[in-house]
């Protein structure tokens, strides 16, 4: 029942799981396109001192965002411009704006930064939810490995119909060829493309901890616990609270 | 904000464990926990933690990067985006 990422689970989790997000946890403290392993951790862990940030917090009951002034509390690891960014895209993602990607690129957070903080973020959330669903606190930080970003960017990726540029399907190049890797392309799955790492982690993750996208479509297999009623409904549930739009 | 059960078995439960895990009501959680354990089981319990970690972070992901809705998925959903006015909404995010 027990492994080295859940000693303290209270009930069997799946092997495929655990393996993922063991993966997911050494991908964050490794070198990536814009940021090295201890500059991603720290955006890791800024993603956790969001919850608590003061400003966030009267951001969130405000009518508008904008209508409260504030300096975020944060780790002092990482430039203000990139806090805000983590910290609006944890506590209060519904209201983020192509206005406000815009003045965070003008205060110096560039797109391909920008996407991989965001991929790291939302991984982050993500494996936190897991635990919390468990009951279970966050788990520690893993130890940064070495190396440096690789500054590389896809050269496929362009300007089309979102905040960020993307890969359009059809479009794939070089490294990039098998991005979409049997998904259909759906602007989810583009949505981290301008890092293609982040996208193959994360998507990657979600085939174990929701459904690969041939389980999606097959109505014919249940493969999880729950049925596929069961789990779209969770997952609209989710997405309504969180007033998500998408 | 109460969910009802969405005419799916363990519905209620479901909807409990979804406002508790992205909630910071930790007995609630507990209590919520508890209840879907008993609807689905151990395994059931698990994977649903899974598909909650998924939505509360593919929601943020397409919020951060300003993707819009497919055609097909629009179209699907236009009756009910106007009804409860989204599309007003959404247009104030550009």
């Amino acid at each position: 029942m027990a492994s080295e990422l859940y000693p303290d689970a209270p009930a069997p989790i799946r092997s495929d799981i655990v393996a993922e997000q063991e993966r997911v946890w050494a991908h964050i403290a490794g070198p990536g396109s814009w940021f090295d392993g201890e500059a991603r951790l720290a955006i890791a862990a800024e993603t956790r001192l969001a919850r608590d940030c003061p400003l966030c917090l009267a951001r969130k009951e405000a009518l508008s965002p904008n209508a409260v002034a504030g300096d975020h509390t944060h780790g002092g690891k990482l430039p203000e411009a990139l806090v805000e960014v983590i910290h609006r895209v944890t506590t209060d993602p519904a209201r983020l704006s192509m206005a406000w990607r815009d003045q965070t690129k003008a205060d110096g957070v560039d797109d391909g930064p920008y996407v991989e903080a965001v991929g790291v973020a939302i991984q982050t959330i993500s494996l936190d939810t897991f635990a919390r669903g468990l009951g279970l606190p966050p788990r520690p930080l893993p130890q940064p490995r070495p190396g440096a970003a690789t500054g590389y960017r896809p050269p496929s990726a362009r300007m089309e119909a979102a905040y960020v540029p993307l890969i359009t399907p059809g479009e794939e190049t070089g490294a990039e060829a098998n991005i979409y890797n049997g998904m259909v392309g759906a602007y989810i799955q583009r949505a981290l493309t301008l890092v293609p790492d982040e996208q193959r982690s994360w998507f990657s993750l979600v085939g174990a901890q929701y459904l690969t996208s041939a389980q999606m479509r097959d109505f014919e297999q249940e493969p999880r616990a729950i049925t596929h009623a069961q789990i779209e409904f969770l997952a609209g549930r989710i997405s309504a609270l969180n007033q998500c739009l998408y | 904000m109460e969910g009802g059960d969405g005419g799916v078995a363990a519905g209620a439960e479901l909807s409990a464990f979804a406002e508790a895990v992205i909630g910071a009501d930790d007995a609630a959680l507990a209590e919520a926990i508890s209840a879907l354990r008993a609807a689905v089981g151990d395994a059931g319990w698990v994977d649903a933690a899974g598909v909650a970690a998924t939505f509360n972070a593919i929601d943020r992901l397409a919020d951060a990067t300003g993707i819009p809705l497919e055609d097909a998925k629009a179209e699907i959903s236009a009756d009910f985006r106007a009804e409860i006015g989204l599309d007003a909404f959404a247009e104030g995010r550009r």
